[in-house]
């Protein structure tokens, strides 16, 4: 037997559930990067946070970002911020990090801005259509080497650049400088 | 996509080249300097010549992503040059502190092209990647004296802020393409310009309205978006410091008349009081700190920041229904970037041994020292103070002028304006009085400036001193700015 479109004996979506059970898990993980101290813990619980944002591009009738968002950030980019803190990470340093003073301030500002973002949406009407848009990857190909080619082909020029000035920082040079060492 | 897309795009993808050249020369040629600086500048000159076999045309490229005319050409141009003169001027200082030039140069290029690519977007999508592409080479630019930790530290506050503000710039940019469901701008500023005729616009056009302020008022400098200004400009190799107080700067200005004036021009009469109030604050701030400041390159950076302001009253004075602003903040950024570079460029002189500071003692009798370098950089202080008939006056006559002409509050925005070109002259000419009537430190070594640095300085001078008397500047401008709808 199917499962119907809403829950049982209520007029709430599935889909609807299944938003506010990714946006929790969405915003706790979120909050748990930037409140924890042990900054292994807080690259884990990023990857939760970026596995939630994929669960809602799905939701939002669109697998390829989904899958994409799942193989780039989880896959590649978590990955990578792990191994960095692995091998940046020495033994005199410290391994929690120094909490700022100004952390209760910056959480008010935090609360206020999100208060006011909630109230300017809800209180604005969109021009939407109602329903969730299917996207199919063919129409993503087609806008993306379409309408917006220029763009796209810009970004790569941006990762050019990005490469070129990631090995100028990285690269070791040839006479040591002493001087940093004291 | 076909090919006279492409051909439209020809600036871009020579700038591209001219980068990918760099590179694969210093491969051929590992470490060699001139090679690396003459693919540099020579492929400046070819993109400079194929902007300008295509002035005169408009023509939208991508389906409309991209736009070629007058403004595109005028601004293209303008980044051609700051590219071209911050190679010229980066050499003398690079070379004795063992700093590469080809990947400077390459990189500076890479950001050239974003800056040309912000000037030709008629795509909000367009925009914003175009500015990261201007913006993040910037960053590393900030930091390319590795081992000088204000360097670093200048970088990393540069970087984390910018990176912050363009995150709120595509936020708004998010709320404008949710409401009006383009990013094709002559396609949001219809949408908006049938919002605006029915009166208030909707509150989250609005939000969108004050992130996207907030996102390009980072990138301009403006107070209170201001805070990586000093660190970063004070930190940066001198040459870099140059370059990012006019190249990103007007990158930042190209954006506001690509977003602002282009796509979000019906909505102008909501905007205005923003300005007006961004403009009198940037202007008074920064001319005010910069009084206190005995380091020249600080000192600089908060006039720049005041700079920022009186460009913010050109942008005023459109939005209070005077076109001719639009014309008055190409002129002045024109002139600012020869005038600043020039003065930018002096410093770099004096820095050309390692380990002079920018202190303004360092200026003590530089006009015995060297006449030549002291009258020039007299010059250019004069001309940023704003003393006629130099550029400087003229820049900052036109701003003045639009503004009184628009009436209103902007009239008092024009008095303000005075009030601080008046202000700045105390510190401009602090450093002009170092000059002529201290005697220098008796181990003061000779300045012997490279000889490209000589050209690239006699080319900002002379700029300087004719842009006010030579109204072809100005025509170009208006006629640039005639592009855009008043």
């Amino acid at each position: 037997m199917p499962i119907g479109q809403t829950l049982p004996f209520t007029a709430v979506r599935w889909d609807d559930v299944l938003f506010v059970v990714l946006a929790i898990m969405l915003l706790g993980s979120a909050l748990l990067v930037v409140t924890m101290r042990d900054i292994i813990r807080c690259g884990l619980a990023m990857i939760a946070s970026f596995a939630s944002l994929a669960g809602i591009y799905v939701l939002l009738g669109n697998p390829l970002l989904a899958a994409t968002q799942v193989l780039v950030y989880i896959g590649a980019i978590s990955i990578l911020v792990l191994f960095a803190i692995m091998l940046t990470q020495t033994k005199n340093a410290p391994t929690r990090l120094v909490f700022q003073t100004q952390a209760w301030i910056g959480a008010v500002a935090a609360v206020v801005i999100a208060a006011i973002i909630a109230g300017t949406v809800l209180t604005t009407t969109w021009p939407s259509t109602g329903a969730v848009a299917w996207t199919a990857t063919s129409d993503i190909a087609t806008m993306l080497f379409g309408q917006y080619v220029l763009p796209f082909e810009v970004v790569s020029v941006l990762l050019t650049a990005a490469v070129v000035g990631g090995v100028l920082l990285a690269r070791r040079e040839p006479p040591a400088d002493k001087e940093d060492r004291s | 996509m076909n090919w006279s897309d492409l051909g439209s795009l020809a600036p871009i993808i020579w700038a591209v080249l001219t980068a990918a050249a760099v590179l694969l020369v210093d491969i051929a040629a590992p470490g060699r300097r001139a090679p690396a600086i003459a693919t540099a500048l020579m492929g400046l000159a070819v993109t400079a010549a194929v902007v300008l076999s295509l002035a005169g045309h408009t023509e939208t490229a991508f389906g409309g992503a991209y736009v070629v005319d007058g403004l595109t050409a005028f601004l293209d141009l303008l980044f051609v040059a700051i590219a071209a003169l911050t190679i010229m001027f980066a050499d003398d200082y690079l070379q004795p502190r063992g700093l590469p030039i080809a990947e400077f140069a390459a990189v500076l290029i890479f950001a050239i092209t974003g800056a040309m690519l912000v000037a030709g977007s008629a795509d909000l999508l367009l925009l914003f990647v175009a500015l990261e592409l201007m913006v993040l080479p910037g960053y590393l630019l900030a930091g390319y004296a590795r081992n000088d930790p204000y360097s670093t530290e200048g970088a990393i506050k540069y970087f984390l802020l910018g990176s912050f503000s363009s995150a709120i710039l595509l936020f708004g940019l998010a709320y404008v393409w949710g409401l009006t469901g383009s990013t094709r701008v002559d396609v949001v500023a219809a949408a908006l310009a049938q919002a605006a005729a029915k009166g208030s616009i909707a509150p989250g056009l609005a939000m969108g309205l004050a992130f996207m302020t907030a996102g390009v008022a980072f990138k301009m400098a403006a107070v209170p978006f201001h805070y990586w200004t000093p660190d970063a400009y004070q930190g940066s190799p001198t040459p870099v410091t140059a370059y990012l107080s006019v190249g990103p700067k007007i990158g930042a200005f190209a954006v506001a008349l690509r977003l602002f004036v282009a796509a979000l021009g019906p909505l102008k009469a909501d905007w205005l009081p923003i300005v007006i109030v961004l403009a009198a604050l940037t202007m008074t701030l920064g001319n005010l700190v910069a009084i206190t400041q005995d380091n020249v390159k600080r000192m600089l950076a908060y006039s720049s920041i005041a700079h920022t302001g009186y460009i913010l009253v050109g942008l005023a004075a459109y939005a209070g229904g005077q076109h001719s602003g639009i014309s008055a903040i190409l002129f002045y950024g024109a002139a600012y970037t020869f005038m600043n570079m020039g003065a930018f460029a002096v410093i770099t002189a004096l820095q050309r041994r390692p380990g002079v500071t920018s202190q303004i003692s360092t200026f003590a009798g530089l006009g015995r020292r060297s006449p030549w370098l002291g009258a020039l950089m007299a010059l250019f202080l004069l001309s940023l103070t704003g003393i006629p008939p130099l550029a400087g006056f003229w820049a900052k006559a036109y701003v003045i002028v639009a503004a009184i002409q628009a009436g209103g509050w902007l009239t008092a925005l024009a008095v303000l304006a005075m009030l601080n070109a008046a202000a700045a002259a105390f510190y401009y000419l602090r450093v002009v009085v170092y000059m002529y009537m201290r005697d220098p430190a008796e181990d003061a070594p000779p300045l012997s400036p490279g000889l490209l640095f000589r050209v690239g300085l006699a080319v900002t001078g002379i700029a300087t001193l004719v842009f006010g008397l030579f109204p072809a500047i100005l025509n170009a401008a208006s006629s640039a700015a005639g592009v855009l709808k008043g």
